[in-house]
This record gives structure tokens, sequence and C-alpha cells, in this order.
């Protein structure tokens, strides 16, 4: 799958998100709650669409984060 | 009965300063019992009394000196006559300051200066504003006996600051100049050269002025008492006639000024001694950089254009409106209302911005509005909130002078902070100790009289792993402050973070080689840090502006929590604001998740609120930021932003990103004072008001809200709110405010921080500090003193992760970027002032041995290139800098710096890593290119 710059952002923020988490417990959750916090809908849904195309590109976190979103 | 001591009448010069004393002692002067602080000067209490006692060598911004013998007075019982200003009050003394001795002393002295002064007053640039002249008349000397003779009236006039003359001819070498640069400034540019008749003022060995260390702050032109020093708009305009007190637009200190000028002509800028923020100091930008408000390049009439490459159009004002708006509706139709978005700016009003943020929330009913915070102080923002429960600096800037250790991080603040690095300069003259954590030796590291205890020059990029290895040391050799932890702290994240910190990949050892700094300096800095009495953290972008600047952030609200250097004077985690109004844009509710007041929107009680208040059902998603906006710009989801006060082309990472998204959107509407980079994409020009044409309020660092008043009229005929609001009713949304004041009432009765304030309550105390409250009618100057705004302290753990961008063998120099004192941001403002004398272009400092290697020399050009993008600039061989590490400014376009700063950003907040770009340098023979 060719990402565009827009979608390389996504993954890197959320990769971002998830290696930073200040408390290493539960990492998944926190990333629920960030995103909620301080995304918008469009971009999580984004992120979800991409996620199922190229999960490769993606922290385990994160993926176990965008399984909670369901 | 005794007079009572009333607080200093306004603008009356008292002559030395206020004492701290809180116990006081009864004088007599000429007859009249008065109380004063014990330790006071009888000049000053004299003039507190209601007299005022001849004088010219003293001033209450200054030390007495005791040598112009013209303040000389009798105490009874005491032999001679002492001058004054030298000498203190002491309980039950008697005191005569008018006596036909002293009368007879001091028309000898006056006569002495007169006999070598010009006798040109009524030709003067000071006549009516000379002290000297005024002592003449006060002292009554009518005639000069002593016939010519050898003496200074033939002495030259330096001219070579582009501000100020220092006409030699007329100095009375009282030395206020030069206690003035010391003293306030702590420069030390200035001195008294040679002795005797031969003494003259001298900046910087013998030299002119502008070649002399001297930094323009004017604090000599200020402490002048003759014509010696002065503005030259006053020596080419003449004595102002009207005043007008205000606030400063350039940097987050925020000083009070006082606006004098002649009809609607600004003559000069005049810091306000009562100023809470500067307390009568200034820098050389905002007491001298301020003739871009008048500069030929402003645009007074709204411009309009179809396409980006077709010509602007001079429009009026309805038809600039309904074209905006024609455009944002169409937009609307045809991509849904999450097409559209707004950015406010710090450089505009809370007034302005507040009504920028409702139109984007309420009318164009999108929570897409974002500030230009996003690309400095936004992890403050989300770091304090998490830590201490609120997005403010703990302090105001009185409380360095109690502090007993200094730690500065990721700041410059005698080049970016001016006024408040002078405070911070006192405070280490007097002993205070300094820790600087910064990759470049900045001038506090070694300046006049200073001297840092410990500099831990860094790896960019490393702050987290340096402040965990400060925590470590602290925490393992027991220097936490068990008592405020478990009376103050949620001690379960206390215990948590304790057992992080400790672990040994924490260590000063084990940190030691990523972040370049010595196990023993990091060892030395804690113990000196932790052992403080009082420790005060202030920090800049050098801290925010990185992949963990949240984290950062968290680290040190975590070493203040734990040491117990939190809620009271003299400590604190201070974040040194970039531009006037961050603090007040992101009070203000300009990010996309919060109201004003930092309340997400998503909490249904606060919703309401403004639902009911605005009329509108508001959305209870957060929106996008910058970046975001950018990014679905490029994807063709979003087509259209009104930008304010913000040149996002040129202040914004990655440039050719920032214009790919400009370029694709439909409508891009800018509101400034000049066309800039940004508006070369834009399809909609409003323009803009200077800070003296402003009606409103800026919120400086300290959360200081201080009143900025109109001194003329708008050149464009609009306030700048009344622009927005123009836009919101033609879109179909009406704000109806018949002034700045009613928007401030809005605003404080939307937001619990604000609640008492209003512009009547800032008239009548001058600045007010939030919160402003029921509980703090006045305002609060230190916060978190009882508890948290949270409750309890929160620490977080702040594991170190290196930031993605590292030196490469194709890219193996790490460049930081900063400012310089004498230019602002992206140099809109002070690159059409003379400030171009002291930096005219950016500059590649870079280390010896790096420019070695590359075969560059000082003053060659040179091509940055970073995996974004590559510039040219000059290169400067400097020694403030490590091997490894390059640093330049970002003030000239020309220079482009962000083409190579790249996308990466803060983790939580994106703020962009400015501060850490790895490239390559090489010689280049081309002259600098813009992108």
């Amino acid at each position: 799958m060719t990402l565009d710059y827009s979608q390389q952002h996504l993954i890197k923020m959320a990769n971002q998100i998830a290696g930073n988490m200040p408390s290493r417990e539960n990492v998944p959750a926190q990333i629920v709650q960030h995103m909620a916090q301080f995304w918008t809908p469009p971009m999580r849904a984004d992120l979800k669409k991409i996620a199922e195309n190229a999960p490769d590109s993606f922290s385990d976190d994160v993926l176990a984060a965008l399984a909670l979103q369901d | 009965m005794n007079k009572p001591i009333e607080i200093a009448i306004e603008d009356l010069d008292l002559g030395t300063p206020a004492t701290l004393s809180e116990s006081t002692v009864t004088v007599h002067i000429d007859g009249n019992a008065v109380d004063v602080p014990a330790g006071i000067s009888i000049m000053r209490a004299a003039s507190l009394a209601g007299t005022q006692i001849p004088k010219l060598c003293a001033t209450d911004s200054l030390d007495a000196f005791g040598s112009c013998r013209l303040c000389l007075v009798e105490v009874e019982g005491r032999k001679g006559t002492p001058a004054s200003c030298t000498t203190p009050c002491e309980d039950g003394m008697s005191v005569k300051t008018q006596t036909p001795r002293l009368d007879k002393l001091r028309k000898g002295v006056m006569e002495l200066y007169i006999s070598d002064h010009p006798l040109d007053c009524l030709t003067c640039s000071a006549n009516g504003d000379c002290e000297l002249q005024d002592m003449a008349g006060v002292v009554g000397l009518r005639s000069v006996r002593y016939e010519e003779g050898s003496n200074h009236l033939a002495a030259s006039t330096d001219n070579s600051n582009p501000y100020f003359s220092f006409d030699a001819s007329k100095c009375i070498v009282c030395s206020r100049c030069v206690r003035a640069c010391s003293e306030v400034q702590g420069t030390f540019a200035l001195t008294i050269a040679a002795r005797g008749f031969e003494s003259k003022v001298s900046p910087s060995e013998e030299n002119a002025f502008l070649d002399s260390e001297c930094v323009s702050c004017g604090a000599c032109v200020q402490a002048c008492p003759t014509a010696t020093l002065q503005e030259k708009q006053v020596i080419n305009l003449g004595v102002p006639t009207r005043k007008v007190k205000t606030t400063c637009a350039y940097c987050g200190v925020g000083c009070s000024f006082v606006a004098e000028l002649r009809g609607d002509e600004l003559v000069r800028m005049v810091p306000d001694k009562h100023g809470g923020a500067n307390s009568g100091h200034s820098c050389v930008k905002g007491r001298f950089a301020w003739g871009y408000a008048t500069h030929s390049d402003r645009i007074t009439r709204p411009l309009v254009r179809e396409t980006t490459d077709s010509e602007w159009r001079e429009v009026d004002w309805p038809e600039a409106i309904a074209f905006a708006a024609d455009r944002f509706k169409a937009i609307q139709q045809q991509h849904g209302i999450d097409a559209l978005g707004g950015i406010t700016s710090s450089r505009c009003t809370n007034e302005e911005v507040y009504v920028v943020q409702k139109m984007v929330r309420a009318s164009l009913r999108t929570n897409n509005v974002d500030t230009c915070a996003r690309v400095c102080h936004s992890p403050t923002g989300y770091g304090l909130k998490q830590t201490f429960g609120t997005s403010a600096g703990t302090q105001d800037f009185a409380s360095v002078q109690k502090a007993d250790v200094i730690m500065v991080i990721g700041a410059n603040p005698t080049d970016a902070h001016p006024v408040f690095g002078s405070r911070m300069k006192r405070r280490l003259r007097e002993g205070a100790k300094l820790i600087v954590i910064d990759p470049r030796s900045i001038d506090l590291v070694q300046s006049p009289h200073i001297k840092a205890t410990e500099h831990l020059q860094l790896q960019p990029g490393t702050n987290v792993a340096v402040v965990n290895a400060l925590a470590h040391v602290i925490a393992t050799e027991g220097w936490i402050d068990e008592a405020f932890v478990q009376e103050r702290c949620d001690v379960a994240s206390f215990n948590a973070w304790r057992r992080f910190i400790t672990l040994s990949e924490n260590s000063p050892e084990s940190l030691a080689e990523v972040s370049g700094v010595p196990a023993e300096a990091i060892r030395s800095a804690a113990a000196t840090y932790a052992k403080a009495g009082n420790g005060a953290i202030y920090y800049g972008l050098g801290v925010t502006e990185h992949s963990q600047g949240s984290t950062m952030v968290m680290a040190m609200a975590n070493l203040a929590m734990a040491t117990g250097n939190i809620g009271r004077d003299g400590v604190g985690v201070n974040p040194l604001r970039g531009q006037n109004n961050v603090q007040g844009a992101c009070d203000m509710g300009s990010f996309p998740h919060e109201f004003s007041g930092y309340r997400h929107v998503s909490d249904d009680t606060v919703r309401e609120q403004f639902t009911a208040l605005w009329g509108v059902d508001l959305r209870e998603e957060p929106g996008m930021r910058i970046p975001n906006m950018l990014d679905a710009a490029v994807s063709g989801q979003f087509r259209g932003i009104y930008i304010q006060g913000e040149d996002i082309a040129q202040s914004d990472p990655n440039s050719q990103h920032v214009a790919d998204a400009l370029n694709a959107m439909d409508c891009v509407i800018v509101q400034d004072l000049f066309l800039n980079e940004t508006s070369k994409f834009a399809h909609v020009f409003l323009p803009g008001t200077s800070f003296l044409e402003k009606d409103g309020t800026f919120t400086n660092a300290e959360r200081r809200i201080n009143r900025v008043r109109p001194v003329v009229p708008p050149a464009s005929g609009m306030a700048e709110w009344q622009v927005t609001c123009a836009l919101s009713e033609a879109m179909g949304y009406a704000m109806d405010y018949a002034s700045a004041s009613e928007i401030m009432d809005e605003i404080a009765a939307l937001t619990p921080t604000f609640a008492g304030v209003s512009f009547d309550l800032l008239d009548e105390l001058g600045s007010i500090q939030w919160p402003c409250n029921e509980q703090a009618p006045e305002g609060t100057p230190i916060m978190h003193a009882q508890r948290f705004v949270r409750g309890e302290g929160q620490f977080i753990t702040t594991p170190y992760v290196p930031t993605d961008e590292r030196s490469t063998r194709k890219f193996p120099l790490l460049l930081t970027t900063g400012r310089i004192l004498s230019q602002y941001n992206v140099g809109a403002q002070t690159r059409r002032t003379d400030n171009t004398v002291w930096h005219a272009e950016d500059i590649l400092e870079i280390h010896e041995a790096d420019a070695e290697l590359r075969g560059v020399s000082d003053g060659d050009w040179i091509e940055v290139a970073s995996r974004a993008g590559s510039t040219r600039m000059r290169a400067h061989i400097s020694s403030d800098i490590p091997a490894g590490v390059v640093y330049t400014t970002f003030h000239h376009p020309v220079s482009g710096t962000n083409v190579i700063t790249t996308d990466n950003s803060d983790w939580a907040t994106n703020c962009p890593e400015y501060k850490v770009t790895a490239v390559e340098i090489r010689p280049s023979s081309a002259i600098a290119v813009g992108m």
C-alpha cells in the first residue's frame, strides 16, 4: 500500500504516542484516551483504515489501541 | 499626628530605591514627624512626606551614589551637611532640608555645574525635560561668577547608535548612566574613564556606542538628567506633549510603557516604573524598535484576489468581508464544515484572540482552531496541566529576587527575554547560584560578575535524560523533601516515580554518554539545586521544541515537587514565553480541544455554559491542530483558513510542506500588518492593527494581564476584533460588542480564572495576575501556595526516548535554533526598524573543528542541507557551541531556516522539533536565496 504524506504522519504520531506514554502499564488504553482527547474523529478513523491495510507500520500497542476503539 | 506614608506618588522620582524593611522609624523633616520604613534614605523619606530635596546624581531606580552634593541637609546634633541620598533615617532624627546655609551650598554647587555646561536651554532638545535646568531653577541660580576657562563645551557628539545620541558637551558626569548600565541592565558597558577634570563617560573603553558592548536597552538614556543621552526622536521632533500607558508587543515579559506623543505622532516609548513586569526597565526592542508600526510597507486597505497568481485588488471593508464570507460558504457547501479552520496569534490581544476562536467554534461550527503556541509552548500546556493542574508558570518575575539557585534550561533570557534577564542577573550578582542546561554557551554562562556554577552542555535532544539523571541523584542521595511530598502531592504517583527514577538506567553514569554531560557535573548540579533553599527553574523553547517536549516539562515539574520547590517566593517552574501574549492566547481557548480556561470541549457542563451564552450548539470533539490542518489540506480535505497575525510559511517547520498545504486551499485569509510569506498564498488580506492601535489586554509569562491602550487610531479604520466580528456576521453568526471591554466581560463570565477581571479593575490596579476571582480578588502572584490547582501534585514517570532525528553519515551535525536580542521571531517587525544594524542576516554558528574539517572560514557562504531541504547563509566560527552542533536564528525569510527543519514533533502536542535537525554543511559560493 502506498501511503501519502498525511497517512505517514498519522502513523508516526500514533507510534510516537505509544512509545512515549509515561506509564508503561496498559499503554493501549492510554493511547485511546490520548487520541480521544486530542485527535479528531476523522483522524482516528483514518488511522484505523490505514492500520487495516498496513498493520506492519504500527507498533503492537497502537494496534491494540485501535482494537480497543471498536 | 504623624503623616501617613502613602504609596509612591505617580511619576515622582523619590531619589533612592525603597527598602524592604517592615519596621518603621519616626523622623522629623522640617518639623513634621513622619513614620518611614527603617533604612530608608532621608531623601526618600522627605519625598514621601511631600518635600523634594534638590538632586542630580540620585534617582529612585539606582542605589544612592552621593556625588553631586546638591541634596545636602542638616541633621540636628550632627556636624556638617550630609548628602540626604546616602544618609539613612534613624528613629528620632530631626532633619532640615531648607536653610540659608543649604541654599548657599546648593547654589554654589549648581554654579560649578553650569560653568561647564552649554547655556543653550531655549534651543536645547531637552528644554522643559531637563533635571539640570530644573535644579538651576529650584536653587535660584541666576548668574555664574566664573570666567571662561577650561571646559568641555567643545566635546564631540557620538551619533553612532541609531536610536540615541551621546552629546559629551552636556555631560555632568553624574554616573547615572554608568550605574544604570551596571545596576539595572547588568551589562557594564559604560564606565567613567580618567580622573578629575578629564573624567568622561566611556562605552567599552572609549568605543563609539554602536561598537561597544552596549545593548541599547535605553536605561542610560532614561537615567540621564540632561540632554547628554537622548532619543534622536526627541531631538528631531521635540518634547512630547501627551502620554498613554500601554504594553509592549514583543516578548513574553510584557513590559509596561508610557507612549509619549506629540498629537498622534509617537515620539518615544518610556518604560513605566510602575510596570509590574519590568519596574521601569526595557530592552532595545520595546524601547526603540516600534517604527515598523508606521513603516511604508504597512497595508491599511483590504486586499482580495481570485487566485494567488493574480494581482491584489484593493477593496473597501464590506467588499473584503463579503468576498471572504462567500469563499468560506462555498467551501462549507462543497466540502463540509470541517474543511475550514483558523489560527489565532500570540501577537494579538486576549480580546482579539477570543473572538477568533469564538468565530471558528460558533460561526464556522468547527473546533478547527489552533494558535501559534502550537509551535512554541504547547508542551508547557500539556505538561504543567498534567502535573500541577493548570497551564501556567508558577511565579511572578519578582520571585527570582528570592531564589538561591536558578536553573536555566533551554532558554537565553538576556537575548530573548532581556528585561527579565536583567532582573535575573541582578540576583545572580547578589550571590544566587546558576545552573545552565543548554548545548550553547549562552551569555549567562559567563558575563560580567556572573559565572554559572554548572553549565551542563548537553547534546541537543537529551533534555529528559539530563533531568532524569538530576532527579536520580536527588532521589538516591536522600535529598527528597519528604514532608512536602507527603503533604502536597499524590503519594502513589510519587512512589511510582521514585521506583522509576532510582533505576540505574537513569543514573548520571548511565546517561553520560548519550547526553554528553559528565556524571560528576550532574551530581554536582543536583546537589546545588536540591540543597538550594529556594531553587527556581526557568525554561524556554529549548525545552518544549523537542520530540519529548511535554515529557521534559513534566520531568522539571517532578524535580520541583520532589525538592519542595513549589508554592512560595523564590522557587517554581517558569516558562519564559516567546511572544507577548502566548499565555493569553492559550488562556483564551485557542487550542482545538479546549475552551477558555483550559477546559475540554467534551465537558458537558462547560460546553453548556458556552452554548447558553453564545446561543449555538457546540461540537464536543476536538478539532485539528495546525499540522493536522496542513496535512488535511495537502490531502484535499481542508480548504480554507483564517490566519490571524501569524506567518506560518516562514515560522512553521518544513516550509515546503506548509507551502504545499497553503497552495492546496481555496481560500486563505491573512490578517496582518504586512504582506508576508504566508500572504503569497492568500486570497484575502485583512489589514491588522499594530499594538499602538489596539485596545485590549495582553497576558505575559507570569500570568499578568496588562492593558493595551490605543495610542493612535487604527490605520485601517477598524479594530481587528471588529473585522473578525464582521466576518462572523457575514457567515451568519452575529457577535455584537460595543467595545473590547465588553469582550473581556464575556471572557470573565465564561472563564473561572478570569472571573474578577475587567478593564475597570485593570485600570485601578495597573495589572492582575490570574487567577482573579472571589478567592483572589486582586490576582495571584504565586500559584499552588496552599494546594495545587489539581489538588495534589501529580508525579509522572518520564522515560527518556531518543528522538528519531539523529546525526548520520549523510547529515552528521545537529542544528539547533534560537533568537537574538535585536531581532524578534520571523522579523516582520524588527526587520523594519534600525535594529538591522545589529543583525542584518541569519548566520550559522559552527565550531572551529567542524568548520576546519569542511574547509569553511569565518564569514564564508555555506549551504546547509537536511533531509527536508537546503538553504544558504554565512558561517561564523564560534566557541559558544560544541563540536557536532551548529546554531542559527530564523529572523530573515531570505535565509529560510525552516526550509531545513523537519516535521518531527512532540509526541503529545505536535510542537515541532525545531531544536534538533540533522544537517550537513558545505562551502558555497552562491549568495543567500529564499525557499
